[in-house]
């Protein structure tokens, strides 16, 4: 299996679903959203760790590579992934 | 309206039709050198072997998407209207010079270089390897504010994306972004795989003839 379906297989059977309008792979049980651009610049073993990471699943938990998105783009997405 | 009840995409569909005027300029100026430019390779080309040139201006919706798609998680910042700006973007306006086989498109590079030499070159690569050349700059005598970028490209890698286009995101621009899922990257990267071997047998074959 090539890198990136080892990665898209990774993200499946961890239950994320991808979204067309946000470019992100996101997860409403574990409240996990991580952009496509985390997932191509992170290898398998990094992207694993992050679907099993326990973050509480309280609130939303981005892993972006420019860090945490500001206040706004945060609401803008976890409104319309919740 | 007032400035604070615009949104970030009222201003810079403003921007966008404010700016069209040059765009179309920049694209009527890029494309006219280069048609002119390559016309001695296209002149001289075997029976076998194909060269076309097309010209673009990026639709505003379009224009606003990639500036968008630029954001993780493709969300403008409201609070920040003034760090957005379409001039940031290269391809406003945009040539591709198609050719058929590969093997032309370092000929067709290296002249466009005499031409252009101080354009920053931006190869279009996927899984370290180069799929498209790529430069971006600014015609002088037409604009100052908008950059062009050309693009030389093997015919059937353009004309895959020219169908990828009108498929994926003519009916939505935001419906590109299918075209960034991991899965979808992988069958996108299989189809450049495949037309890249079909040319290099193509070429072989009608070196032989």
């Amino acid at each position: 299996m090539t890198t990136l379906d080892t990665k898209q297989h990774i993200l499946d059977e961890a239950g994320f679903v991808y979204s067309i309008n946000r470019a992100v792979y996101f997860n409403r049980k574990s409240k996990k959203i991580i952009s496509v651009e985390f997932a191509m610049d992170h290898d398998e073993e990094i992207l694993e760790r992050v679907t099993r990471e326990d973050t509480g699943g309280k609130e939303w938990k981005f892993y972006f590579n420019s860090g945490e998105p500001p206040e706004g783009v945060r609401r803008e997405i976890e409104a319309e992934l919740a | 309206m007032p400035e604070a009840e615009r949104t970030v995409e009222d201003r810079l569909r403003e921007e966008y039709f404010t700016l069209l005027p040059e765009i179309r300029r920049v694209a009527d100026r890029l494309e006219a050198e280069i048609r002119y430019h390559v016309l001695p390779i296209s002149g001289a080309l075997e029976r076998h072997e194909r060269l076309a040139v097309k010209c673009r201006v990026k639709s505003c919706e379009s224009a606003l998407e990639k500036l968008r798609a630029r954001q993780e998680g493709r969300a403008f910042q409201g609070d920040r209207p003034e760090i957005y700006t379409l001039t940031s973007l290269n391809d406003l306006a945009g040539v591709r010079v198609l050719a058929f086989p590969r093997g032309r498109l370092a000929e067709i590079d290296g002249r466009l270089l005499e031409v252009f030499p101080s354009w920053t070159s931006d190869p279009v690569k996927d899984d370290g390897e180069v799929q498209a050349l790529k430069y971006y700059g600014y015609c002088r005598q037409a604009s100052d504010k908008v950059k062009g970028e050309y693009q030389i490209v093997s015919m059937l890698t353009g004309l895959f994306w020219e169908v990828e286009h009108s498929a994926i995101y003519k009916p939505d621009a935001r419906l590109g972004q299918i075209a960034l899922n991991l899965g979808m990257r992988q069958r996108t990267r299989d189809v450049a795989r495949a037309f890249s071997a079909f040319e290099e047998q193509f070429e072989a074959l009608a070196r032989q003839d």
